[in-house]
């Protein structure tokens, strides 16, 4: 009985002890290991639905006390499959995270300083992980790796030239004459991605016709980032998830996420890459026969025809001038590492690749530094800087109204005409235009060099952090800064210089740019999470960007010897253009996560800018979106085939600025006879100009099966522009051709499809499986001007028209069968539709992944033929498969429809290509053994390809083209273009 | 723990500064605002606006004469890089001219910004009290002034347009005045030219700022008013009103002396940077992808051992570009600083010669036998009634003005549209452009 007594007391103080057992005394213990059974350093340990979570050490071992058991544990890395395990008992419990390439999109942004679970996110946000950007191939420039990877986007590579010079258009036509391409945003540092003119237009003259557009083919500046320093790239597509960027996001916006630094052993990793670049098809050399020459130029080259040809000196000048095989050689090589406290990644990349034409290329070096500091549990910083320098030798290409630019010189050029350079350099006269596009090339320099240094940090302070609550203040600046220098000379000695020939002796166009753009910005985050597992996060912030923009231009004519420096000149002109801009606003959002069941979203952001009328009165917009998971009421998941089942709808608005200096109607200097004057510039000026505003509604859903091998996402959206930023035309009497208005809306409706697979899956054999597949269709719904031509050369040659009622980027012209308005609609630079095919396969060692990319329709305005016919040189002229009636050569053909109809000249720019292809094979450490001590981890060999097949049926050298460059919505504008180009890389990485 | 309350008081503090931002406004960073000159107008700024009436005067005068130069038929103007030229100026195959194409938007917008500069400057002046800077002769000199380059630009584009009218009262952008046809647009510019001679009459000994090279012989208010008056003697013929040429001719600076032809006011060109290059220049035997290639009747119906056949200038090779084939260059304008002539004396004995055909068909003879000397020909010794010397003077202004833009509307005035030559079959002579398409349903 005593011991009875006894056992009933220990009983009782058991039983009063044990919520304290229950509630204190939990504790989890265990290891994180990967897949290959290396520990997991610092991954997050978070008990479901609270904010209790902890981190593993550096040797992956964790300890977490919880109040109440059975709790589910959310394992959660960078670059792992995110693992939830339930745990019903104390003690040990070790995990194995597996890596994945879909890991990344395991978060998507949906706040300035906020991110959500994908499974969460009520909007189509697609992301891009460093695999799946530069996985296959390193890209060219990063833009460049963007083609056919996700629905939505339509990139577009201006010209051929090396160092990029490409657009990426987000679901359609944003704005007419606004801006259109996304906002570049890295690491928290707005971006600047201009395409600055380095004056050609000089010696082209190519503006002369009245095109005020600027038709030099430069580089945009997002060439300058180093895509392997990428970790990730998620895209928001328009208004309904970019909203909280407010005035700057009705493009889109690109966030870009650099590599950082891994806690734990020191890692290196070093890559060399090296290949050729060739062009991917070169039109070839009209058929001549004696009395075709006789025809076309008269007896004189009939003579000089035959003599060549019997003398075997005819050339092909097209082969001559674009047939070289450009050497390209891409180095990385990058370290991380670092312990709980600090972590670092630094990178190093040299780039140098070679052009297909002589004496162009592009060269850039990039250093990297990231560094993380957790200065407290309560305080982190994160800091992330990259120093870049590049030089790009782009030649001279594109429209001009000279003769002077390679590309139109050869139009003019005829196998026997002689101009090869003598043996001692000296290059004859072109004996049928203006320019010997051998010298041009050999002498002409066109260069443009960049110093740019991006730096941008965050700040994380938790004020307080409890079980149910917590409170974040997040500060975030950053600097983009670089001066540009471009350099184009024309010495005295060429052909179009010489003042016998008209020539100005000589033309130095030298340019410096300094562009100092920076932001700040300041967040509260505030959590709080009920008892019933309701998580509400509110978000209020902060933002300030400036801008800071001045070029300076200097033409210089009459040099003075073999001079180049603008002083040593007889006529030395400058031009300063100076833009600066300052925005203010703020941000706030609440988001409401009732159990992963219903996540709901409303936000606002109000903006105010220098920009626009009014510059300090907010403009709002609002976003709000609500993303309800099937799967989570109960239809399907937990092991059955349905995995997951999401219905999202999204709604949200966004700005995009007039035109610089679009509020002011001003004089611009000139000069006559030595008398300064001011004259009236062709635009009026607007004082009451406003944003143009963006509404996007997004519907979709996101459905997977077989624990996500098989996921489906399908997206349907609305984005009307309304106060259409428009360069109305003023009748020319008033002493203005235009002034810029808000006048109109635009509509676009566009579907995007996504099919992810893993067919098969097994130890020796992975097949992944990416097809996307997208279309945008837009409507001038309302326009308050008179219907306007824009964006090409006139309607006898074909051009884009604005229109109530007509789709944004109609091609029309004079025609045998006018419509009400005199114009024949002959196209659409409209794609019917585009289509990315994504295989990656994987066999124990070996890897082959391939893209392949198919736009089916749009057109294009093509005038390079028609430049060709008029010399008589068209590789098709004798060709006769145009004319309808089947009797003239598709040259004569040509010329006899100018000014009758331009039908012709718009051609279907469709193409599928094998856009990138990749074949590695990895030497794991098992296989190297005690190579170099057993100190290598990997060693990666491959072969890859860019553009390795193309199939278009357009008569030039590539559909995808444009004259005008690529700050507009009316590309596909062809005269005489840089060919593009494939390219071949042989790569061996080490990873040690 | 009070260390780290000063640092977030310290960070608070950084986003006090960002909630306080308002943002700046800035004004045009990269040229003048036009309001700037409304409220204080200096004798500097006066200058510089001048200067931007002479600057905007040039532009685009190139594609002015190319267009009378070729549906004139006085030359073909080859492109390779703009098919227009050689399609739709000549009527090649089934090509029209267009309302929107640079040939006639380019030359049109351009002359009504300069009429657009000038009547801003006007504008000023009415707009405020400038007596302290000005003088009232002074204010009227340049009122003369821009009124004649108003008269004279208006003029160009009506040369243009034809029947189909200008705009001739656009002083006030937002309310413009209705396009009014040939005959009332005459009447409108003639007035304007006569108002403007009555402020260059009370306007005094000088002109408040100075011009350039080309009015070197006409800078001052009088003298400025002959060319005024040579410019209304043009409009008079225009109008087939030759009494009124007579009276507007005898106040000009005709000069009936046949070793004096080049005096008269001229726009003049540099290579310096922010000026033009005179946009008539080719070298000779410049190529396809800019050239002026003589049409080849100018020689075959030229008398032999006229001088001015100088004008052309035979190439090394011959020259070929859609069908057509030449052998000659346009070379009137032989450097890119070479001046265009606004009116000359020529001209003047010219328009002499024509508004006497019919009153005084002798004192006709005298002129055009001034003119034909100075070209090494002998004296004129056709008949003489009005049709004979009509043909004369036609023939005689073809070769005296070659490439100065009058061939084509000298022979629409008279009708004979239909006798210029047609290198090839499927080609037309028009007779005017279009108006400009932005220009219609205002």
């Amino acid at each position: 009985m005593k011991q009875n007594n006894f056992n009933h007391g220990r009983l009782l103080l058991f039983l009063f002890l044990l919520p304290c057992f229950v509630f204190a005394q939990n504790t989890i213990t265990g290891k994180v290991t990967d897949n290959t059974g290396e520990t997991v350093p610092f991954a997050n340990v978070i008990v479901k639905g609270t904010s209790t979570g902890t981190t593993t050490s550096i040797d992956g071992n964790y300890s977490l006390d919880v109040e109440t058991l059975p709790v589910t544990l959310v394992y959660s890395s960078l670059g792992f499959t995110t693992v939830e395990k339930a745990v019903s008992v104390a003690g040990a419990v070790n995990v194995t995270m597996v890596e994945s390439a879909q890991a990344l999109d395991e978060v998507v942004i949906t706040g300035l300083a906020t991110s959500i679970k994908r499974t969460n996110s009520a909007n189509a946000v697609a992301s891009l992980s460093a695999e799946e950007l530069v996985g296959k191939t390193p890209p060219p420039t990063l833009d460049g790796a963007l083609y056919g990877k996700f629905a939505g986007a339509v990139v577009n590579q201006n010209s051929g030239a090396p160092g990029g010079g490409l657009s990426v258009k987000l679901r359609g036509a944003t704005s007419l004459q606004g801006n259109v391409q996304p906002l570049y945003i890295i690491d928290g540092v707005y971006l600047d991605n201009s395409s600055l003119s380095s004056g050609l237009n000089a010696v082209s003259g190519a503006a002369a016709g009245g095109s005020a557009s600027n038709q030099d083919n430069p580089t945009n500046r997002i060439a300058d980032i180093n895509p392997e320093d990428i970790a990730n790239i998620e895209i928001l597509k328009g208004a309904s998830a970019a909203a909280i960027y407010g005035s700057r996001a009705a493009a889109g916006v690109i966030i870009i996420t650099t590599k950082r630094g891994k806690a734990g052993e020191t890692k290196f990793k070093f890559s060399q890459s090296v290949g050729y670049t060739e062009a991917i098809n070169l039109l070839g050399v009209r058929d001549y026969t004696r009395q075709r020459v006789l025809d076309s130029f008269g007896q004189d080259a009939a003579n000089d025809f035959v003599n060549a040809q019997n003398a075997g000196t005819l050339v092909d000048y097209e082969n001559e001038i674009f047939g070289e095989k450009g050497f390209i050689r891409l180095t990385n090589f990058s370290m991380s590492g670092g312990d709980e406290k600090s972590k670092f990644f630094a990178g190093i990349s040299h780039n140098n690749e070679e052009g297909i034409v002589r004496g162009t290329g592009y060269e850039k070096t990039s250093l990297r530094l990231n560094l993380d500091h957790k200065a407290k549990d309560w305080l982190k910083f994160n800091l992330s800087s990259n120093y870049i320098y590049s030089s790009s030798d782009r030649g001279f290409f594109n429209n001009d109204n000279s003769g002077t630019t390679i590309g139109v010189a050869l139009t003019a050029t005829r196998p026997w005409d002689n101009l090869l350079a003598n043996e001692d350099g000296i290059y004859p006269d072109h004996p049928n235009n203006s320019s010997n596009p051998l010298q041009t090339r050999d002498l002409v320099t066109n260069n443009e060099r960049v110093n740019r240094f991006i730096i941008g940090g965050t700040m994380n302070l938790d004020f307080y952090r409890s079980e149910n609550s917590s409170l974040e203040l997040v500060l975030r600046g950053g600097l983009d800064m670089y001066g540009q220098q471009s350099r184009a000379i024309f010495p005295k000695g060429l052909q179009f210089q010489r003042p016998e020939n008209g020539g100005l002796n000589g033309v130095s166009v030298q340019g410096d740019t300094q562009n100092k753009n920076y932001n700040l910005s300041g967040f509260l985050v505030h959590n709080y999470n009920t008892e019933s597992n309701i998580n509400f996060r509110t978000q209020v912030g902060l933002t300030n960007e400036s801008f800071n923009r001045d070029t300076k231009l200097i033409t210089a004519t009459g040099l003075v010897a073999s001079e180049t420096n603008v002083d040593q000149a007889t006529n030395t002109g400058v031009l300063q253009t100076r833009v600066k801009q300052e925005d203010a606003g703020f941000f706030a959002q609440e988001e409401v996560n009732i159990d992963d069941k219903v996540i709901a979203t409303v936000g606002i952001r109000g903006d105010k800018s220098s920009r626009i009328g009014i510059p300090n009165q907010y403009n709002y917009y609002p976003k709000a979106s609500l993303a309800v998971n099937l799967t989570e009421f109960g239809l399907g998941g937990g092991g059955s085939l349905l995995s997951q089942f999401k219905l999202r709808a999204a709604y949200g608005e966004a700005g995009n600025f007039p035109p610089f200096g679009a509020l002011f109607t001003s004089y611009s200097s000139f000069s006559t006879d030595g008398l300064l004057g001011i004259s009236l510039l062709g635009v009026r000026g607007s004082k009451d100009i406003n944003f143009e505003r963006q509404k996007e509604l997004e519907f979709g859903t996101d459905i997977g099966f077989f624990d996500g091998r098989l996921g489906l996402s399908a997206t349907y959206y609305i984005k009307t522009v309304d106060d259409l930023i428009l360069q109305s035309a003023l009748p020319p009497s008033s002493g203005f051709t235009a002034e810029i208005v808000n006048a109109g809306e635009l509509q676009n409706k566009g579907i995007e499809l996504s099919l992810n697979a893993t067919p098969v899956q097994n130890d020796n054999f992975q097949w992944d499986l990416n097809v996307n597949w997208f279309r945008n269709r837009s409507e001038i719904t309302r326009l308050d001007v008179d219907p306007f031509n824009i964006g090409a050369f006139g309607a006898t040659l074909g051009t884009y028209r604005i229109e109530e009622g007509s789709s944004a980027t109609q091609i029309v012209g004079i025609g045998p069968n006018p419509g009400p308005n005199g114009f024949q609609v002959f196209g659409d630079a409209e794609p019917d539709f585009q289509m990315g095919l994504n295989n990656s396969l994987k066999y124990k060692n070996l890897d082959l992944s391939f893209l392949w990319q198919w736009k089916k329709g749009g057109d294009n305005i093509n005038l390079t033929a028609l430049l060709t016919d008029l010399n008589g040189t068209s590789h098709d002229y004798d060709t006769i498969d145009l004319d309808p009636e089947g009797q003239l050569g598709n040259g004569d053909y040509r010329v006899s429809q100018l000014g009758s109809s331009a039908e012709v000249f718009v051609e279907d720019a469709s193409y599928v290509r094998l856009r990138e292809i990749g074949l590695y094979y990895t030497l794991d450490k098992g296989m190297l053994g005690q190579v170099l001590g057993g100190n290598i981890d990997s060693v990666r060999i491959g072969l890859s390809g860019t553009n390795v097949l193309n199939f278009f049926d357009y008569n030039s050298y590539d559909p995808e083209v444009s004259n005008f460059g690529g700050g507009t919505i009316f590309t596909g504008v062809e005269v005489t273009p840089f060919p593009s180009s494939k390219r071949y890389l042989f790569h061996l990485g080490v990873n040690f | 723990m009070k260390k780290h309350i000063y640092k977030i008081l310290f960070l608070a503090s950084i986003i006090g500064t960002l909630v306080s931002c308002d943002v700046e406004e800035f004004s045009d960073l990269n040229n003048p605002e036009v309001d700037a000159f409304g409220e204080n107008l200096t004798r500097g700024d006066l200058q510089d606006l001048i200067g931007g009436v002479l600057y905007s005067s040039r532009t685009r005068l190139g594609t002015y004469y190319d267009d009378c130069g070729v549906i004139g038929r006085e030359y073909w103007r080859f492109s390779s890089s703009d098919p227009r030229f050689t399609s739709d100026l000549l009527g090649g195959e089934n090509a029209v001219l267009d309302n929107n194409t640079f040939y006639i938007t380019g030359p049109w917008a351009s002359r009504y910004r300069t009429v657009k500069n000038a009547n801003l400057i006007i504008g000023f002046l009415d707009g405020q009290d400038v007596s302290a800077q000005f003088s009232d002769a002074e204010v009227n000199a340049t009122k003369g002034f821009l009124q004649t380059m108003i008269g004279y630009e208006l003029l160009l584009n009506l040369n243009l347009t034809y029947e189909n009218g200008i705009r001739t009262d656009v002083a006030d952008s937002d309310n413009l005045g209705p396009i009014v046809g040939n005959s009332q647009a005459l009447t409108d510019i003639r007035a304007i030219l006569e108002s403007a001679a009555t402020n260059l009459g009370a306007g005094g000994a000088a002109f408040p700022f100075p011009l350039s090279s080309g009015f070197s012989d006409f800078n001052t208010p009088s003298s400025f008013l002959q060319a005024n008056r040579a410019l209304a003697a043009r409009v008079a013929v225009y109008q087939n009103d030759m009494s009124a040429a007579r009276t507007f001719l005898s106040g000009s600076f005709l000069n009936l002396n046949g070793s004096d032809l080049s005096t008269g006011i001229y726009h003049t060109f540099s290579l310096a940077a922010q000026d033009i290059a005179n946009p008539m220049f080719f070298p000779m035997n410049a190529t396809t992808a800019g050239a002026r290639i003589m049409e080849p009747s100018f020689l075959t119906d030229a008398e032999a051992g006229d001088s001015r056949l100088s004008k052309v200038s035979e190439r090394n090779e011959e020259i070929t570009l859609d069908g057509l084939t030449g052998n000659y260059d346009v070379f009137v304008y032989p450097s890119q600083e070479s001046s265009i002539p606004i009116i000359r004396n020529e001209e003047l004995i010219l328009l002499y010669a024509e508004a006497n055909i019919s009153s005084n068909p002798g004192e006709a003879v005298n002129a055009l036998n001034i003119i034909r000397g100075a070209a090494g020909l002998d004296p004129y010794t056709g008949a003489t009634d009005s049709d004979s010397l009509i043909d004369e003077m036609l023939t005689q202004r073809r070769y005296s003005l070659y490439a100065e833009g009058h061939r084509w509307i000298d022979i629409r005035r008279y009708g004979r549209l239909d006798q210029l030559p047609l290198a090839r079959p499927m080609d037309d002579v028009f007779s005017q452009f279009p108006i400009p398409l932005t220009e219609e349903g205002i």
